[in-house]
């Protein structure tokens, strides 16, 4: 058994909904989505995050605008969408009973 | 004393050295590559050079003002290359081109003896090619060996194109794939044209 691999494949199953969760609380720009998603570990490297964040816009997920910044050229912004949100209650619902069955098994 | 390059990443001018916009230039070409059966490639690569700008930026002070190949190296290792950000995406479209390999007997032209049925039965099953050769060997002298070479030959159809080398050997057909092997033959040209010159 490879624990690496394993670990790597827990991470990839919750990344996105990682982001999404990050994103529930407010707007953000990207680079603070890599700063929160790095200090929890869930994310190896940076370039990880930016397909991701662009296949769940594509899906209607996500939204972004573009905000000036005091520090260099517009940035982009990131927000969940009506259906973002109800995507995201239903991965909350699987992520709790994931987490019951596994705890459920493992305390028996 | 080095000459540097001008370069503009993600609306940020930047002075970087050869070498490191070499190696930069490079590692871009890649992630295009990966990138590239994706919906909105183009968008994906510049949010990434957009963050690519914004580390550079945290490695330039007063006193240092140029890019070097230590900074390019730190920031794609942060970045990641396309393998490191392939293994941490979630199960996505992309897998519905790129997997499960797709697997099948073909003769191997490139590591032929005679016919390349030997090194075609080798590739599929991952064994050094000698040792399928010596099977037939032995098979030969208890007399069926010829005749069932003679019968896979025809049945078993030669590997031409670079798709087809890569199911040969069981490897998924993806562009890093099929880039990896167009670099091999290219490496293998290069060999044979040395090697003839001398």
């Amino acid at each position: 058994m490879d624990l690496e691999n394993n670990k790597a494949q827990m991470r990839k199953g919750i990344l996105e909904y990682c982001i999404l969760s990050v994103l529930s609380r407010n707007s953000c720009y990207a680079s603070d989505i890599i700063k929160e998603l790095k200090e929890a570990e869930v994310i190896v490297v940076e370039g990880t995050l930016y397909p991701l964040l662009t296949r769940q816009k594509n899906a209607g997920l996500l939204s972004y605008r573009w905000e000036e910044s005091q520090q260099g050229p517009p940035r982009k912004y990131y927000e969940l969408t009506e259906e973002g949100r109800k995507y995201l209650a239903d991965l909350d619902k699987s992520w709790m009973e994931l987490v019951e069955s596994v705890n459920l098994i493992r305390t028996r | 004393m080095k000459i540097t390059v001008s370069i503009n990443l993600g609306g940020y001018s930047f002075n970087i050295d050869e070498d490191a916009y070499a190696e930069l230039k490079r590692y871009l070409k890649n992630l295009e590559l990966h990138f590239a059966g994706e919906e909105s490639s183009s968008e994906i690569l510049s949010d990434i050079e957009t963050r690519m700008a914004e580390l550079f930026r945290t490695k330039l002070t007063n006193y240092k003002q140029v890019i070097d190949i230590r900074d390019a190296q730190e920031i794609i290792s942060i970045l990641g290359t396309p393998e490191d950000i392939s293994d941490n995406e979630g199960p996505t479209v992309r897998d519905k081109f790129s997997s499960p390999g797709y697997h099948r007997m073909y003769r191997d032209p490139d590591h032929r003896a005679i016919g390349g049925v030997c090194a075609g039965i080798a590739a599929y099953w991952d064994l050094e090619i000698w040792v399928v050769r010596l099977i037939f060997l032995a098979l030969a002298m208890m007399g069926v060996g010829f005749l069932i070479y003679i019968i896979l030959y025809i049945v078993i159809p030669e590997a031409k194109t670079t798709a087809e080398k890569i199911a040969m050997k069981g490897n998924p057909v993806n562009i890093h794939n099929i880039k990896n092997s167009v670099k091999e033959e290219f490496e293998t040209v290069r060999k044979n044209m040395t090697s003839k010159n001398q």
